[in-house]
């Protein structure tokens, strides 16, 4: 059960920038591709590498996720483990059956009814009339449309027309599935169903799942490839590490003021224990947080509430604290001048980069006086690889 | 149990026996998706048509109608035909139309699945069998009306329409050979398919469609010179109980057709990938 079913071996593949060039370059690759000729694939003109020089191999039973920014040449390297378009070096060698999670409902008409349809997409995707017959009742009862299978697609909505293209392609039993983007849409209830579908599909095949969703990444990948511009880097089974490689090349956002009245901030220091100053600081999960700022505000706002959030790279807000959660008010000084420090205790945080945001808010009148997002930056050093947003501390024995 | 094995590396040389036969078995198994999506596209094209299959022959029907009065009212003379006029232009225009219809087949075929063919693999080979089916179904309909016009004009008929079918699927294969052919720049450069159907429009002034080749003087020249010429002329005789008059010249037009369509193929099959990653979708 672990023979190699994918592999890839120094696969690069070039794209022109320029439409005319393009396609004046795509007359001579037809040409020459014609004749026959064997020349060696160079660089022409504006062309660019999309993809680089990539190799890998995926195990029956493995999953091979495959992250990168936009334009970092994943749905490239897809389009060529699907054999939709060839490398210009290099070659890929796929065994068994390929199915892909790429379109779904491709092949659709949208005056046809979801029956008729039904058929047209599976055959579109590979199946014979046998199989479909065979398989009608499962995709009806999969797709979860009921009533509505003698209606036009063109009525359906956006999610049961991914729906009734996700019941179709589930049916597929490949060796190798390829899985891209697909789960975007749909509500929870489905998505989860689809989930266990792959994660059913997981156990007897070769999947390659490229997806932005880093959740999904680390509960269902093996093996994790980075991609950037065109090229690896990163490969390898701490899927953790990879996916933070992944964050950690977006550029760190400046600090922003969403909104303010008379509340300006002045400035921000970072500290854990005896190291620290400035806006950027890194700490080992578990250690605490201090931060330090400086606020000037108008004479008129005479007490102060605090807010600070904690977001991960993801954009997602995984922890707060909040100054009336300890009763904490602070009061504006003459001359307007406030400073403020907040230890934040034991931040069990897995490997990775966050930032802080700020709210003040005016506690007379109860308005929100500024808001500011990444005033400061903090990345915890490498813990364990883990999927979750949080290493607990935790006590183990062993019984008797 | 083996499992296949495919290999995707950058298109250098190739084995023309091996991709000759990737291309038959290309045909042969996805047959059942060619008929599907013709099944889909027929089925759509007339459920949202109240006049249906009467669109298929209404262009036809039009503009012979138009070349009948003209030759009636005598603006336009035109010299005596061995068959009744109507009869002698309504097989010409519809048979110029099939023509036309081959030549743009697989372009239109290509050009209206590209949504699926940058997003799924499968064989193309399908697009060429789909646009077939839905040709041969539209010829069947064009068919039944040249049928029923030979009944109004009681044509007698004589062993020669045996030669009728085979000759006109080898005009056929022969425009959709070169109709496939062009797919791959046409999907790159849109002129082609602007400029097939203005030539078209041209060359049937200069072919016997709607007029006899004259007797004499520069038109019967170059009509001489037009290989649509002798295969609008033979495939008009052999329905209307004329021998054929040029067999030598259709003998050698078969075989370089057979040749030329199997050069064809080759080049659809090769030039396929290559021209994906230069579509949108």
């Amino acid at each position: 059960m672990s023979e190699v079913l994918i592999r890839a071996e120094h696969v690069s593949k070039k794209f022109s920038k320029d439409l005319k060039k393009s396609l004046y370059f795509g007359l001579l690759d037809v040409f020459s591709g014609v004749i026959g000729s064997s020349k060696k694939r160079e660089l022409r003109g504006d062309e660019f590498w999309a993809v680089k020089d990539i190799g890998f191999e995926v195990k029956r039973g493995e999953c091979l996720g495959l992250i990168g920014h936009n334009g970092a040449g994943k749905s490239t390297l897809l389009k060529m483990l699907n054999g939709l378009i060839s490398p210009d070096t290099g070659n890929i060698t796929m065994y068994g059956k390929v199915g892909a999670l790429i379109e779904l409902g491709a092949g659709f008409n949208p005056i046809l009814t979801g029956r008729e349809n039904i058929y047209n997409n599976a055959a579109v995707i590979g199946f014979s009339k046998k199989e479909i017959d065979a398989k009608f009742d499962s995709i009806v009862e999969f797709s979860e449309i009921g009533d509505f299978l003698d209606m036009p697609v063109q009525n359906y909505s956006s999610g049961m027309k991914v729906r009734l293209g996700f019941a179709i392609a589930a049916q597929m039993e490949p060796d190798i599935l390829i899985v891209d983007e697909v789960l975007a849409v749909g509500d929870l209830g489905f998505k989860i169903k689809c989930m266990n579908r792959i994660q059913e599909l997981l156990k007897n095949t070769a999947v390659i799942f490229v997806t932005h969703a880093m959740t999904q990444i680390s509960n269902v990948c093996t093996r994790l490839i980075l991609m950037n511009k065109g090229q690896v880097e990163f490969s390898g089974t701490e899927i953790g590490e990879g996916i933070e490689k992944y964050f950690l090349n977006f550029s760190s956002s400046e600090q922003k003021v969403i909104s303010s009245k008379n509340v300006f901030l002045k400035n921000v220091d970072l500290h854990s224990g005896n190291s620290g100053g400035g806006t950027e600081i890194s700490i080992n999960s578990g250690d605490p947080l201090t931060v330090v700022f400086e606020l000037e505000v108008e004479e008129e706002i005479k007490n102060l509430r605090f807010r600070i959030g904690i977001f991960n790279m993801e954009y997602r807000l995984l922890a707060e604290v909040d100054s009336d959660q300890v009763r904490f008010i602070a009061k504006n000084r003459p001359g307007g001048k406030v400073r403020v420090s907040v230890d934040i205790e034991n931040l069990f945080l897995r490997f990775g980069k966050y930032t802080i945001h700020l709210h003040v808010t005016d506690k007379d009148k109860n308005a929100k006086v500024l808001r500011m997002s990444d005033i400061a930056v903090f990345t915890v050093k490498p813990t364990l690889s883990v999927g979750a947003d949080f290493l607990m501390p935790s006590k183990w024995q062993q019984l008797e | 149990m083996i499992l296949e094995k495919r290999v995707y590396k950058s298109s250098g040389s190739y084995s023309l026996p091996k991709i000759f036969l990737e291309c038959l078995k290309g045909y042969k198994e996805s047959f059942y998706l060619a008929k599907q999506l013709a099944k889909r596209d027929l089925r759509a094209q007339y459920r949202q048509s109240i006049l249906g299959i009467f669109w298929a022959f209404a262009p036809v029907l039009l503009s012979a109608s138009i070349w009948i009065f003209l030759n009636l009212t005598g603006t336009v003379k035109v010299s005596e035909t061995k068959i009744p006029y109507p009869l002698f232009v309504v097989i010409g225009t519809t048979l110029w139309s099939v023509f036309v219809e081959c030549l743009l087949m697989s372009i239109s075929s290509v050009n209206a699945n590209k949504s699926i063919i940058t997003k799924i693999n499968f064989h193309k080979e399908a697009l060429v069998s789909l646009g077939i089916i839905k040709l041969f179904f539209n010829l069947l309909i064009k068919m039944g009306l040249i049928i029923a016009l030979m009944l109004v004009f009681q044509v007698s008929l004589s062993l020669s329409v045996l030669w009728f079918v085979p000759l006109l699927v080898i005009s056929m294969l022969a425009l959709m050979s070169i109709g496939v052919f062009l797919t791959p720049l046409a999907i790159l450069y849109h002129d082609i398919t602007r400029v097939i159907p203005v030539i078209m429009q041209v060359l049937m002034y200069l072919t016997p469609v709607v007029y006899n080749s004259p007797k004499e003087g520069f038109m019967k020249t170059f009509m001489a010179l037009n290989p649509m010429t002798y295969i609008i002329t033979d495939l008009r005789n052999t329905l209307t109980g004329y021998p054929i008059e040029h067999g030598g010249f259709l003998l050698i037009f078969g075989f370089c057709t057979i040749l030329f369509s199997l050069f064809a193929m080759v080049v659809y099959r090769v030039s396929m990938p290559i021209i994906t990653e230069r579509m949108s979708s």
